[in-house]
């Protein structure tokens, strides 16, 4: 499953840079992609400059979001967790905001949005646990999930707060970004992005047989020697890294972590040294093709990725929703 | 056997959520014998198996293996020699019964080629050979608790700490699993709700009331009918390996003709 994943992925890839609303023929591409000199230099510029750093950018994104979504699952042992419920996205967004707005320029330079995204991450999502948490008790998925909304409502209620009363100019900006949208993704914003995708790639796989002991439940994780706090420190910080650079580049991304784990399990089963490279290469696939389709649909004009993943999410996520109900 | 115990607790006690649930308790487990904990619901047997199991930490006292404090064993040492049937769900979706044997094989750093081959037998011993690669969220309640006992089989660690490991079982399984266990000389510390089981298996049964160990011993000697009146609220007597009931369900009023 794995190797024609992998083909599937490179085709999206090839498809994400090939096509677009500017029209260019199949030797226009070739030269192109060639770097030959005979390539017009506007069209290059657009491939270059604008779309490969934006299909990388979004694979990279999905990528991350579903391995968050997936981890959060198993920790939690909650069909439903992904960063976008828990609130942790909108955490990461209504500090981005917040910072973009009332900060001077210089403070959020020298900080950076991810960095501030990921406190908003963090923060949201310390809440979202705190809430749910009952002293010598087990996490109720339900509880945890309705936590995560209020959570996610307050954040979003401080977003529309700050662009209420923010610089016009500013909450222009701001506004586009929110609805999820990788256009005019850079080069320079990928380097982070790939390091973090990678070190938590790393830390997930490493800790593959631990986490499949955690899906059993923390007793029987525990009676097996997993140390499932420790499991969960992990998986705090890789989510938070992972939403927060999301968040900072594409803005609000929600569902690929809810729905994309399931599929993957559908293909491939739940031991994790399998599940996480077919889930991280399913939330690239899927990113680039829903946001390929959102370039596309309407062009020239471009819909906003947030908006319709959002679409696309719906009738999976009832189906989580019924197994769930089913389960209990 | 030995009459060396294997495992020591030492004056335990230990909170959950601000309440004791289990106070200075003291009680030492013999290799290669089967110990049975016995008391009325909330007498405090699962938190003490909790403990045994690491999944919580004490107030005060310790638990010793081999003379040696459980703090001084890593997580994962500890599981290699004491392994545990637990209560509590998991989220299943996308695992099967084989994988779940597997899963406890893997913590153990057992070769590929060994896993499976230990899958297979466990799952066989348990019944389970037939629904090896099915969805395990489709197993009945009995088939998932044969599952995870299958898992501690295919482990087989030194000491089986088994929580009410009867529970969804039919008659045949919970013969034949607690008869394996027996079989293979290990040593077990059980939580019973089912008398007649505990006087059928162990050598030495530990009767548990608010907290506190109340009684020990073989099991004709502790389950009298006074231990029966005064812990359980019924009239009835052991006889042989079953309970033989020889009045109305008691309340707390009640007084216990027969014994007195």
């Amino acid at each position: 499953m794995l190797p024609l994943s992998v083909a599937v992925l490179l085709l999206a890839m090839a498809a994400g840079v090939l096509w677009g609303t500017a029209e260019i023929t199949w030797s226009e591409r070739l030269a192109i992609l060639l770097r030959s000199e005979d390539a017009p230099r506007g069209l290059s510029m657009i491939v270059w400059q604008w779309r490969i750093p934006r299909v990388l950018a979004v694979g990279m994104i999905g990528a991350g979001l579903t391995l968050a979504g997936l981890l959060m699952q198993t920790a939690l042992r909650n069909p439903m967790a992904d960063p976008y419920l828990m609130g942790v996205s909108s955490g990461a967004s209504a500090a981005a905001v917040g910072a973009i707005i009332w900060f001077p320029a210089s403070v959020t330079q020298t900080l950076g949005v991810p960095l501030i995204a990921f406190l908003g991450a963090a923060a949201a999502f310390l809440l979202t646990m705190s809430l749910s948490t009952r002293r010598g008790r087990s996490l109720d998925p339900l509880v945890v999930i309705l936590a995560g909304v209020a959570v996610s409502l307050m954040f979003q209620a401080l977003t529309a707060f700050f662009l209420y009363v923010g610089d016009p100019h500013a909450t222009r900006n701001a506004m586009g970004w929110l609805m999820g949208t990788a256009a005019g993704t850079d080069w320079h914003e990928l380097p982070l992005l790939l390091a973090i995708l990678v070190i938590s790639l790393i830390l997930a796989l490493r800790t593959a047989s631990k986490l499949d002991a955690t899906l059993l439940g923390d007793e029987r994780a525990q009676s097996l020697g997993v140390n499932v706090g420790r499991i969960r420190v992990l998986v705090f910080f890789v989510t938070i890294a992972l939403t927060g650079i999301a968040v900072a580049i594409a803005g609000i991304v929600g569902f690929v972590g809810l729905i994309l784990p399931h599929m993957a399990r559908l293909l491939v089963g739940a031991r994790h040294r399998v599940l996480i490279p077919q889930a991280v290469i399913l939330g690239a696939i899927t990113l680039i093709l829903v946001d390929l389709a959102c370039r596309v649909l309407l062009a020239p004009e471009e819909l906003p990725l947030g908006v319709l993943l959002a679409l696309l999410a719906a009738p999976p996520f009832i189906y989580i929703l019924r197994g769930m109900a089913r389960v209990r | 056997m030995s009459d060396e115990p294997i495992l020591e607790i030492c004056d335990l006690s230990v909170d959950v959520g601000g309440q004791p649930y289990v106070r200075d308790l003291s009680l030492r487990v013999k290799r290669g014998q089967f110990h049975g904990l016995l008391g009325p619901n909330g007498a405090g047997k699962t938190t003490l198996l909790r403990v045994l199991y690491r999944a919580l930490r004490p107030q005060a006292g310790e638990v010793r293996l081999h003379g040696r404090a459980q703090s001084e064993y890593s997580p994962i040492e500890w599981s290699r020699h004491v392994g545990a049937l637990v209560q509590g769900g998991g989220l299943l979706a996308g695992l099967t019964p084989a994988d779940i044997v597997e899963i406890g094989l893997t913590m153990r750093d057992i070769p590929c080629e060994k896993r499976r081959e230990a899958t297979q037998d466990a799952l066989q011993l348990v019944g389970l050979q037939d629904k090896a690669n099915q969805d395990a969220e489709s197993l009945s309640g009995g088939e998932l608790q044969r599952c995870y006992f299958a898992q501690l089989l295919a482990c087989d660690p030194e000491v089986y700490v088994l929580d009410e490991p009867t529970n969804h079982l039919d008659l045949h399984y919970q013969l034949r699993l607690l008869d394996e266990v027996r079989r293979r000389g290990r040593t077990a510390i059980v939580s019973f709700h089912d008398l007649g089981l505990a006087a059928r298996y162990c050598d030495t049964v530990h009767l548990m009331q608010e907290g506190r160990l109340v009684a020990e011993g073989m099991p004709e000697d502790v389950l009298t009918r006074e231990v029966l009146y005064h812990h359980y609220r019924v009239d009835g007597v052991l006889e042989g390996h079953s309970l033989k009931l020889e009045g109305p369900v008691l309340d707390r009023t009640s007084p216990l003709q027969a014994a007195e």
